[in-house]
C-alpha cells in the first residue's frame, strides 16, 4: 500500500517522497508505537480485544486515578518484573502509560521492546491525556498480576476450524480469497473463490447469501476488512486472522500473525 | 507445430486482405459467437486502473485471465466484464515479461496479473497486437528509508525534521498502534485526503504500511 501511495503522491508533483519499505513489522522490533486515549478506548476496550495495560507511575500516584484494567508496575521495578509478562511469543499488545507521556513511559517501553515484545505502545499524553479526553478513571488498588488470555477477535475463525473446512469442503460454506488477483493467481486455497477486498462491494452479486462465507488473505488484515463489509451486508461471515502462504498446487501453511 | 505455423501464416494473410477469417478458424468463430455482443457500455478498463490511468482508444486495461492456443485468443477481465481477443502470434508483442518468444511470454503471465492490451479491430473482431504486463511496483533504493532513518526523523519531530509521516494501513489497524508522529491516510482513501498533504511540493513525505503488502 505504501509504494502505491508514494506513486500517487509523485504524480501530484511531490518531489521528495520516500518509502519506509520495511514498515511497521521492522519498526516494532526495536521501537514502540503510540496510540491516543480515544484509540485505546475504541480499538481495544470497546471491542474487548485482549491487551496488557500497564500503569508505570508510582503505586501511590496510580491509586489516585487509573484506567480500568491497568496493572501497576512502577517504571523503577519494571526491568525486574518482565517475567510477569505473558511470553513474548504470544505477541501480546502492551500499552503503557505514565503521568503525562514523559520519560517514564518511554523507558518502560524501551525495556519491553529490548526484552523482545513486538507490540508495545505508549499512550499519548499519559493519564493526563486520558483525563483531558474526558475518559473515566478508577481509584483504589490496582491489579499487580497480568492476566492475558488471547482470544479470537469478533468474527475471527479459529485456525483449526478453518483447516477442517478446507479439508471437508462443506457445500454450505464458501471460502473467499480476498487477496489481489496477482496473488491469488499464484495459488489459492482449494475450492476458494477470489474477489479482492477492494472489489467486494461491487461484486456482491457473485457471493451467495445462502452460504457461510469465510474470508482469508495473506496476513489477516484484508480478510478482516472484507469480513466487516460482508457482515454489514447481512452475510453470515467469518475471517481467518493469520498469515497464509499458498503454493501453486493449493498446499498451504497458516500461522498466527 | 508445422500445422500451427501454416495456419498462422494463412491467418496473417487473411488478416491482410480482411477476408476469409471465419472459414479458416471455425473454433474461434464459434467461441466468439457464444459471447455476448460487445456494446459501448462494456468497460474497457478495470476500476482499480482508473486510479492512475484514463481509458484509451484501442486498448484494454484489466486482469489477464487466460490464453487459449487452440483458438489463439486471450481473455482479459475488467471487473465483471470479460473480453476475449484473438491474436496472431507472429504479430503479437508481449512486454515486461521474461521470455524468449510470444508463446512463452503469454504462458508466463499469471492469471490475475494486471495488463494493458492494445488491439486492432478487423471485421468487428478484436485482435490483440500488444500485451504489456504491469511492472512490479518497485521502490528505487534512493527512495527507501531504513528503520534508522525513520528513527532519526521521529526523534527530531515533524517540525525540526521537516517531514510528514503517513501510515497507509486501514484505520482500525492504525488505531491499534502506529509509529510516533504518523498520520493515517489509508491507500484506498488517497484521493479523498489530498488536502492533508503538505502545501509545499518539495516537502519530505514518508510512507509506510505493514511491510510488503
Amino acid at each position: 500500500m505504501s509504494p502505491s501511495s508514494a506513486g500517487r503522491a509523485e504524480k501530484l508533483g511531490y518531489t521528495n517522497i520516500k518509502v519506509y519499505h520495511d514498515g511497521l513489522p521492522e519498526w516494532t522490533k526495536k521501537n514502540s508505537m503510540v496510540l491516543t486515549p480515544q484509540f485505546l478506548k475504541v480499538a481495544f476496550m470497546d471491542k474487548d480485544i485482549p491487551h496488557v495495560l500497564v500503569d508505570v507511575r508510582s503505586g501511590e500516584n496510580a491509586k489516585k486515578g487509573f484506567i480500568k484494567g491497568a496493572v501497576t508496575m512502577p517504571v523503577a521495578e519494571l526491568a525486574a518484573s518482565i517475567v510477569k509478562f505473558p511470553p513474548k511469543e504470544k505477541k501480546p499488545p502492551i500499552i503503557i502509560y505514565d503521568q503525562n507521556d514523559g520519560s517514564d513511559g518511554k523507558s518502560a517501553a524501551r525495556a519491553l521492546t529490548a526484552a523482545g515484545y513486538t507490540s508495545v505502545s505508549v499512550l499519548t499524553g499519559g493519564i493526563d491525556g486520558w483525563l483531558k479526553a474526558g475518559l473515566p478513571v478508577q481509584t483504589g488498588s490496582l491489579e499487580t498480576n497480568i492476566v492475558y488470555v488471547p482470544k479470537l477477535r469478533p468474527g475471527e475463525m479459529a485456525i483449526d476450524d478453518f483447516k477442517k473446512i478446507v479439508a471437508g469442503a462443506p457445500a454450505d460454506m464458501l471460502i473467499l480469497d480476498v487477496r489481489n488477483r496477482d496473488e491469488s493467481g499464484a495459488g489459492m486455497i482449494k475450492g476458494a473463490k477470489n474477489i479482492p477486498d477492494e472489489d467486494i462491494l461491487d461484486r456482491l452479486a457473485e457471493i451467495p447469501k445462502d452460504k457461510k462465507i469465510i474470508t482469508y488473505c495473506s496476513t489477516g488484515v484484508r480478510a478482516e476488512m472484507a469480513y466487516h463489509k460482508l457482515k454489514e451486508k447481512g452475510y453470515a461471515v467469518q475471517f481467518v486472522n493469520a498469515k497464509v502462504e499458498i503454493n501453486g498446487d493449493g498446499k498451504y501453511t497458516i500461522e498466527r500473525p | 507445430m508445422s500445422r500451427t505455423r501454416i495456419s498462422s501464416m494463412a491467418f496473417a494473410s487473411a488478416l491482410a486482405v480482411g477476408l476469409m477469417i471465419l472459414p479458416l478458424f471455425p473454433a474461434l468463430a464459434q467461441e466468439k459467437a457464444a459471447l455476448p455482443t460487445t456494446t459501448q457500455a462494456k468497460p474497457t478498463m478495470a476500476k482499480i486502473c482508473g486510479n492512475c490511468h484514463t481509458p484509451e482508444q484501442g486498448s484494454f486495461r484489466g486482469y489477464f485471465e487466460s490464453v487459449a492456443y487452440k483458438t489463439q485468443s486471450i481473455q482479459i477481465r475488467m471487473d465483471d466484464a470479460v473480453e476475449i481477443l484473438s491474436f496472431d502470434k507472429t504479430a503479437l508483442k508481449v512486454q515486461n515479461v521474461k521470455a524468449e518468444n510470444p508463446d512463452e511470454a503469454l504462458r508466463s503471465i499469471k492469471a490475475g496479473k494486471e495488463v494493458r492490451v492494445q488491439y486492432i479491430e478487423k471485421d468487428g473482431k478484436k485482435f490483440a497486437t500488444l500485451v504489456v504486463a504491469k511492472p512490479a511496483i518497485k521502490v528505487a533504493l534512493d527512495k527507501q528509508l531504513k528503520t534508522e532513518d525513520v528513527e532519526k526523523l521521529v526523534a527530531a519531530g515533524p517540525e525540526k525534521g521537516k517531514y510528514m509521516l503517513i501510515d497507509c494501513r486501514p484505520a482500525p489497524k492504525f488505531m491499534e498502534g502506529a509509529i510516533p508522529t504518523a498520520i493515517n491516510i489509508p491507500f484506498p482513501a488517497f484521493e479523498k485526503n489530498i488536502d492533508k498533504l503538505p502545501k509545499d511540493k518539495n516537502a519530505l513525505i514518508v510512507y509506510y504500511c505493514a511491510g510488503v503488502t
